[in-house]
């Protein structure tokens, strides 16, 4: 018999927990369904999922980043510097943004790959290089201190807008990103590699696939990623300060680690992280409306994080552990035959 | 220079370790670029008592380092603690039976969350660093319920005025506490069989296992050293602030990190010792103390840690074979020969 | 019929040198178009050396390859690829949690704009798979498949790439009988197809049965080549062994029966890995497990310490059954040496006082503290003890020579009053001097009266510290020989299932 590969079961779960979440604030609240309530429940994921698109990727490749979050900071900040302080034209501004997303990117890539340090300290570091240069670039006022800068050009605030109906323009940029990453790690070379790299190294190298190409990819589009949710939280917030993006981390790794991606590498995908985002928004608007603090949300979230952890371990222990006792019993028949 | 200073035991301690040297030259620098401020009674004394804290949480730490795992939870369990001893002196006074009981308890939650972790870590195959990100996301959480997102000061209470104002000839209490404790964790992992075994599993866990090393105990009781050590920081931490509130000592854990590595304590597990970490944690304490003196605004401060940790980190992996860096060595020291 | 014998591939006088010592002396070997071609010869007669020159992980110091009549170099592993030479690991190399066809095409995937053309891929290797009947599918997750399954999968990597000449390094190791027969079928299939095959494994059954033809090595140099038809497994195997030792062997003084028994193991059975394991060892008697590598007898050793569990039968100690746990077994007295020094034996960071010291803190430390005067004279004691070099308790294990690390792991147990020591595969990458000293400290334990258990696939080894001789095959004992009357024949027919050949145990 054919077994459930861990990512399928992981899906189921993660699916019905989402449903059984959803059911449960509709039954105890009365606006949880509304559409009001489900537009602005999926521009909140929109931001999350940009981060955990970036995320999800780098996990496969058998790494994490923890440092999506705070290039998007990054971001935001050399946006409102420029404008703040020099005449570039609106085009030249995003365009510095987007390198600065790239590069962000590429230096992750560098560290991993290239000095081989492991991928969480190593953007765990990075993260508090983009955060120093975040506070650097810091608009101030006329007495030095840091204040948040207001963006107030037209067409930074109309990527905050709406369409007619309600749904909100970031989602469908996150959900369009979403499809087109799928395709990108199903369809391609490049995301054939990154599922090969994170699952079997080794065999991957020894088909003349480069560690460090695929690595630097990886971080790459999670630098554009975070480029992303910038242009859209300037959209949204009209402002931007040095603490802008901090807490979407690790949010992002919640959803994708709901969502089947595993630590070990090579398994996960987009499908599978975006339920884990609506999962974790469900979760985070429905708690809201039970008037809980931030502090029951965290207590929550991270809980579910160490429970999808255990799962995982204890999952690939038990698999393995039948997986050889078949092996023995199955030649024991044979030996028994005999 | 002569033969007998060569031997001279400091000379070859001084000559032989490269981070007292480091340690040595930043301090010399320093001294220079401050015009001797940073060499003064006061501002050595300043170094000592800000190092203290972190100090205090490496000696626990580095157990769960050395087995070839990580803490990152000693923020989240100073926190606790700091915030249960101010929360229970404040609700039940701060008579002697109190505070004793407000220490207990603080100190007690530390140990249930190393406890926790150990039964985690020790049984499941799970990187210990994302669980202790996403646990130390709790403990806040938990800080948070406590002290109900409010600074909650301790006016009042003898033992933790005595710890956070008296000074020993001259030196604040801290000091000394941080002391005791890399005492105490020296003498562990140096002169006990516990220590020893540290040490073993974290260098061949499966062969300790074959040579009678209980290796899940011995991972389980390094996660509740760190948990009491991070415990007892934060009731250092509220003493020394009289107070106590939801976001104190965040992001400690990077610092204590950063020393660690910075230590030469290999994040692979099995080398590197007590001593050379809490070095670690007076280079970045002298960085940042000088930076200061200097007038460098603090933001720089992080980025200069994140640099250092991946320094650190990169020199340890670029002595791994088949790694590009020790390729490259490889090259150069090829060439020059 | 011409073509058949076709030569395809041939290597003439190949040299290969380690450190002074010819690893391979002027070989030649030659493999026919369309021909599975065995190569036999003891552990170290340089059967792997040789495939490694011939797929690019070793370069040759002498010698000339040809590949159709061409004279190739091959210096690497693409190299060898090129040359249509492609090798079926024992480690598998594929990526789990890619289908089958992805795996095949890792690295050579067609694409338009970096676009995989999936379904033209698909297509292609399906239907190379149904040319071949084998039962996998091309979408099939490759984690989902079976062990044989996977194999196939390697194979079908190979001829995805059109090699003509396909190397199987101990394909069914890892088989179940069942499996084996079918990998056969296969074999059988590519030969028929033109495909030539080198064939390597220890279970000279299946070999006699595959090959067309046997090359023979002995010491890095040719024994003989041997066609199909005149295939004498007797003969073979004393051509792999080479009559000037085999004479020379049957020496082992008899052991003195009236020492009482120390260890029994009665019916002992762990489903799946051995059945119905019984045998006693005296006290000062060294008794020897052998057999082919997965024929059980690492397990056995490994439940008898307690380091795995068991589902039947029964161990007694001195008289008492007893269930063991491994803080038990070294509490009685028992050591274990374990198979693969480097991930089991020692911890390479520490010294070898660090190492050794680990299993006496019961003796040298009190309270938990750690008397330094003790651990040091038990680390001299250890050096002291195995002869160990550089003769310094303070060097860190894993700078040390594979035989020296050895010695390290030994002196763990050396220094603790034994009564039963668990040794499995002592020597294996130990050079020939160190061997005979710790074959030495072997004897001298034995010597002191401690009951030694011994697990070995090496038979110049086994005859060379056994008293008794216990062959196992396939997790059940099959053959039992007292001292000195076995002989490197016998025990080589024996593990590899021709018993009915071997003389009556005396």
């Amino acid at each position: 018999m054919k077994q459930m590969r861990q990512e399928t079961l992981r899906r189921i779960i993660s699916l019905v927990l989402l449903i059984v979440l959803t059911v449960v604030f509709t039954l105890t609240t009365d606006t949880f369904l509304s559409w009001d309530n489900i537009t602005s429940m999926l521009r909140e994921a929109a931001f999350i999922g940009l981060i955990a698109i970036g995320v999800t990727t780098c996990i496969i490749t058998g790494g994490n980043n923890l440092s999506g979050g705070l290039a998007v900071g990054m971001c935001c900040m050399i946006f409102a510097h420029l404008y703040h302080y020099t005449a570039m034209s609106l085009i030249a501004i995003v365009l510095l943004s987007l390198l600065g997303g790239l590069l962000s990117g590429l230096f992750n890539g560098f560290v991993v790959a290239i000095l081989q340090v492991p991928d969480f300290v190593a953007t765990l570091s990075t993260g508090m290089i983009f955060q120093g240069i975040t506070y650097v670039l810091a608009v101030r006022n006329q007495y030095g201190s840091i204040t948040s800068e207001m963006i107030k050009n037209p067409t930074m605030a109309a990527l905050g807008g709406r369409l007619p109906n309600g749904i909100y323009y970031v989602t469908i940029v996150w959900l369009i990103l979403t499809v087109v990453m799928q395709i990108f790690l199903k369809k391609t070379k490049m995301g054939t590699y990154i599922y090969a790299m994170g699952a079997n190294r080794k065999s991957a190298e020894y088909s003349g696939i480069s560690f460090i190409k695929v690595k630097m990819v990886a971080f790459t589009i999670a630098g554009f990623m975070s480029f992303v949710a910038a242009m859209f939280t300037l959209g949204r917030n009209g402002t931007c300060d040095v603490n802008t993006g901090t807490a979407l981390n690790l949010q992002a790794i919640s959803a994708a680690v709901i969502g089947g991606a595993a630590f070990s590498g090579g398994r996960g995908d987009m499908i599978g992280t975006l339920i884990g985002v609506l999962f974790m928004q469900v979760l985070r608007n429905g708690v809201l409306k039970f008037n809980m603090t931030t502090a029951q949300q965290s207590i929550i979230s991270g809980t579910i994080i160490v429970l999808m952890l255990v799962f995982d371990a204890y999952y690939n222990e038990f698999m393995q552990k039948r997986t050889t006792r078949a092996a023995a019993l199955a030649r024991e028949k044979e030996n028994a035959g005999k | 220079m002569s033969n007998s200073v060569k031997n001279n035991p400091v000379v070859k301690a001084i000559l032989g370790s490269s981070r007292i040297l480091v340690l040595l030259i930043l301090a010399v620098f320093f001294t220079i670029a401050t015009k001797g401020t940073f060499f003064s009674y006061k501002n050595l004394v300043n170094i000592l008592y800000s190092v203290s804290l972190i100090g205090i949480m490496i000696c626990g730490a580095c157990f769960a380092v050395l087995l070839g795992g990580i803490d990152r939870t000693v923020s989240g369990n100073a926190a606790l603690s700091g915030a249960i001893v101010a929360m229970t002196i404040l609700n039940k006074g701060v008579g002697g039976s109190n505070v004793a009981l407000a220490i207990f308890l603080g100190l007690g939650a530390g140990v249930l969350s190393g406890l926790i972790h150990g039964l985690i870590l020790s049984r499941f195959n799970i990187p210990a660093f994302l669980l202790t990100l996403a646990t130390n996301e709790v403990l806040y959480g938990f800080v948070q319920l406590v002290t109900s997102n409010t600074l909650i000061y301790v006016n009042g209470c003898t033992l933790m005025d005595y710890i956070g104002q008296v000074r020993w000839l001259g030196i604040p209490i801290p000091v000394y506490i941080m002391l005791a404790c890399i005492l105490f964790a020296y003498i562990i992992l140096n002169h006990t069989v516990y220590g020893r075994q540290v040490y073993s599993v974290g260098g061949n866990r499966q062969s300790s296992e074959l040579s009678g090393v209980p290796a899940r105990k011995v991972i389980l009781i390094a996660y509740i050293i760190s948990g009491f050590m991070g415990a007892l920081a934060g009731f250092v931490l509220s003493s020394m602030n009289q107070q106590a509130s939801a976001g104190q000592a965040k992001n400690y854990e990077n610092n204590v990190l950063a020393a660690i590595v910075v230590g030469g304590v290999s994040m692979r597990g099995g080398s590197g010792s007590i001593q050379n970490a809490i070095l670690g944690a007076f280079l970045i304490g002298v960085i940042e103390n000088g930076m200061n003196l200097m007038g460098v605004p603090s933001i720089y401060k992080d980025m200069a840690k994140g640099i250092i940790i991946i320094v650190a980190v990169a020199m340890d992996m670029a002595n791994q074979p088949g790694t590009p860096l020790n390729n490259l060595k490889r090259r150069l020291s090829k060439k020059a020969a | 019929m011409s073509e058949k014998n076709e030569l395809l591939f041939e290597m003439k006088n190949i040299e290969k040198i380690f450190a002074h010592v010819h690893a391979l002396d002027h070989v030649n070997f030659d493999v026919r178009k369309g021909e599975v071609h065995a190569l036999l010869g003891e552990n170290g007669a340089g059967k792997s050396t040789l495939i490694k020159i011939l797929t690019g992980v070793y370069s040759k110091d002498g010698g000339q390859i040809f590949m159709d009549g061409k004279e190739i170099e091959i210096n690497s592993r693409e190299d060898a690829a090129e040359a249509g030479i492609a090798v079926i690991f024992q480690e598998l190399s594929l990526v789990p949690t890619l289908s089958v066809y992805q795996n095949i095409l890792l690295g050579k995937e067609t694409s338009k704009f970096g676009f995989i053309s999936d379904a033209s891929e698909k297509k292609q290797i399906q239907e190379l798979i149904d040319r071949y009947g084998f039962p996998v599918k091309a979408t099939d997750i490759v984690e989902t498949l079976s062990v044989a399954q996977k194999q196939m999968v390697e194979i079908l990597k190979a001829l995805a790439t059109e090699a003509k000449l396909i190397i199987m390094d101990e394909p069914t190791a890892s088989l179940s009988s069942r499996e084996s027969e079918l990998l056969y079928k296969i074999i059988n299939q590519l030969r028929d197809r033109g495909v030539s095959i080198i064939y390597i494994s220890h279970r000279l059954e299946e070999v006699f049965n595959l090959s067309d033809r046997i090359t023979i090595l002995r010491d890095g140099k040719n024994a003989g080549v041997i066609e199909k038809e005149n295939i004498v497994p007797s003969e073979v195997v004393k051509m792999m062994i080479g009559k000037e030792i085999s004479e020379s062997t049957a020496s082992r003084a008899l052991h003195t029966s009236d020492a009482e028994t120390e260890l029994e193991v009665k019916n002992l059975t762990h489903l799946g890995y051995y059945y119905d394991v019984s045998f006693q060892v005296k006290k000062g008697e060294v008794l020897v497990l052998t057999g082919l590598v997965g024929s059980g007898r690492t397990e056995v050793v490994r439940s008898i310490y307690g380091a795995d569990p068991f589902d039947k039968g029964e161990i007694i100690f001195e008289g008492k059954p007893i269930k063991p746990t491994i803080k038990k077994s070294v509490a009685n007295g028992f050591g274990l040496i374990p198979e693969d020094r480097r991930t089991q034996g020692f911890s390479p960071l520490l010294t070898v006082t660090g190492n050794v010291a680990l299993t006496s803190y019961d003796k040298i430390a009190k309270g938990g503290f750690v008397n330094k005067k003790d651990e040091d004279a038990l680390g001299r004691k250890a050096v002291e003890l195995t002869d160990l070099r550089p003769a310094n308790p303070n060097v860190q294990v894993g700078n040390l020579s594979g035989g020296n690390q050895q010695k390290a792991v030994l002196g763990k147990w050396l220094t603790r009053d034994l009564k039963v020591v668990l040794i499995d595969e002592p020597t294996v990458g130990i050079d020939i001097g160190a061997k005979d000293e710790i074959y030495n400290i072997i004897e001298d334990l034995a010597s002191k009266g401690v009951a030694v258990l011994m697990v070995s696939s090496d038979i110049a080894e086994v005859l060379r510290v056994a008293h008794r001789i216990i062959v196992m095959r396939e997790g059940r004992i099959i053959k039992e020989f007292n001292n000195g009357v076995a002989t490197q024949e016998d025990i080589l027919l024996a593990s590899s299932g021709f018993v009915n050949e071997t003389k009556e145990a005396a």
